[in-house]
């Protein structure tokens, strides 16, 4: 990697990092909306008992609007304080993009990591493929922090910036929650008695298209951004 | 299209499907998802040319040809997504007589039925973007990432998803019903000719769209003109009215 294009990349992120620690709003809002999501499913369905398949769905249907609520405002907020154009100005566009990236996908690691450890200490539900579990989290939320930069980065000079950027984004990872449900299913359910998750194959199989879908967002949105963030 | 209308209600029953006497509206449903595939994928295209432009010049600098030629691709991608959007809509349409004559429920959540439902809501958000940007230059580069950013979700909704063991296992949906020879003979026959003459009516709607679009592009630019010219200039660049040539 060519060294001045690394220390552009180092210099976005810290300087996410640094306004991150001064606000702290993108991390507290995806941990709060975490926090609120899990304790309205956990009393919406107290003393029933939720399969695997349910208790995926619903923690990717957690994660998607978490993240689609907290993630974009790294390309709105540069617009709303007026520093977007000063940003245009002294950063290639690649380097902006890959280091507010890196940012949220560090951002959503850790905010899917304790959404779904609050989640499943909640449930009561034990994990049957841990490595199917953790991979298929990992996969998800890069693939969600890339293509919510992105959604962000589009939307950033539209009139209604915020909610657009999510009701954007949603349907571009419908397809990546489908995967993200298939693979987290079987690693929760897998060997439990009465339910039907399908085999460690179809799991497998759904957590390398997560891999796949997070290899694609993140090597299509540089060009994709670069072409749009100068126009 | 009036006589291939009225051959489709004579040709044998196709007995793969489950009430084979009540499925004739499969021949105007199957070139529906087939075009609108087609067109996001052209649309996508037409954006890829539009970003192509906008490297080699920039949008606001560039020269009048360079501008021209950027607007048409604009036009020709907005134009298939339109028509995609609309056969997207004919596709759920058709789907769900289809679901409720056949499988007995207007929305049975087949994978097929959900993700097209999918496609939809991207044609639908790509919409949204393209009437949040008033500024022309804008809403095409913009809508134009939208379009290719969403076109490797949009192709694994149409042909990975529903193919994947698990979910295909869930669907009653047929799959590739000529090509495993499920659908034959004459009926067969009448599902190429149906999606032949709505592929030709589908190119000439678009190019109609297109000339409309090109049209309305030349007279805006003659009113900038006259603007230019001090002669029918409004205080504001934003709503100008339009003078038409008067008829000889």
């Amino acid at each position: 990697m060519n060294s001045n294009w690394r220390r552009e990349v180092e210099a976005v992120f810290r300087k996410e990092w640094q306004t991150e620690m001064r606000s702290q709003s993108g991390l507290v809002t995806g941990l709060l909306f975490s926090v609120v999501t899990v304790y309205a499913i956990s009393f919406a369905s107290l003393n029933a008992s939720m399969t695997s398949t349910v208790v995926s769905g619903m923690l990717w249907v957690a994660l998607l609007f978490s993240t689609s609520a907290s993630l974009p405002r790294t390309f709105l907020a540069e617009e709303e304080l007026g520093t977007a154009d000063l940003l245009r100005l002294t950063g290639r566009p690649h380097a902006i993009f890959w280091g507010k990236s890196l940012f949220n996908c560090f951002q959503s690691v850790i905010t899917g990591t304790i959404l779904s450890t609050l989640y499943l200490g909640f449930t009561g539900k034990a994990i049957a493929v841990p490595w199917l579990f953790a991979v298929s989290l990992v996969a998800g939320c890069l693939s969600l922090a890339g293509a919510v930069t992105l959604c962000g980065a589009i939307a950033s000079q539209a009139s209604n910036r915020a909610v657009l950027s999510a009701a954007i984004a949603v349907p571009l990872l419908l397809p990546l929650v489908s995967l993200g449900v298939s693979a987290v299913r079987v690693s929760l359910g897998l060997h439990v008695k009465h339910e039907d998750v399908g085999t460690l194959a179809d799991g497998i199989g759904a957590a390398i298209g997560l891999v796949g879908y997070a290899g694609a967002t993140l090597a299509t949105g540089p060009w994709i951004f670069a072409a749009v963030w100068k126009s | 299209m009036g006589v291939a209308t009225v051959w489709s209600f004579f040709v044998p029953d196709a007995e793969s499907f489950q009430k084979p006497g009540m499925a004739r509206i499969f021949l105007w449903h199957f070139p529906c998802p087939m075009l609108a595939v087609f067109l996001l994928i052209y649309g996508a295209w037409c954006s890829f040319r539009i970003f192509q432009r906008v490297r080699l010049v920039p949008f606001e600098f560039g020269l009048e040809s360079d501008h021209e030629e950027k607007v048409k691709w604009d036009l020709r991608s907005v134009a298939s997504m339109e028509l995609g959007y609309l056969f997207c809509l004919l596709t759920m349409a058709t789907g769900i007589l289809f679901s409720e004559i056949q499988w007995g429920a207007w929305w049975s959540w087949d994978p097929r039925q959900t993700s097209f439902l999918i496609v939809l809501l991207i044609y639908a958000a790509y919409f949204a973007l393209r009437f949040a940007y008033p500024d022309s230059g804008k809403r095409a580069a913009y809508s134009g990432a939208y379009s290719l950013a969403t076109i490797v979700p949009a192709l694994f909704l149409f042909f990975v998803f529903p193919r994947l063991p698990y979910i295909k296992s869930l669907s009653l949906h047929p799959t590739d019903s000529i090509l495993t020879g499920q659908i034959k003979g004459q009926y067969a026959w009448a599902v190429i000719l149906i999606l032949t003459l709505t592929t030709i009516l589908t190119v000439y709607l678009f190019k109609m769209r297109v000339r409309v679009g090109l049209l309305e592009f030349e007279l805006e630019k003659d009113n900038g003109q006259l603007e230019n010219l001090g002669i029918n200039s409004p205080p504001t660049g934003v709503v100008r009215p339009v003078r038409l040539p008067k008829p000889d």
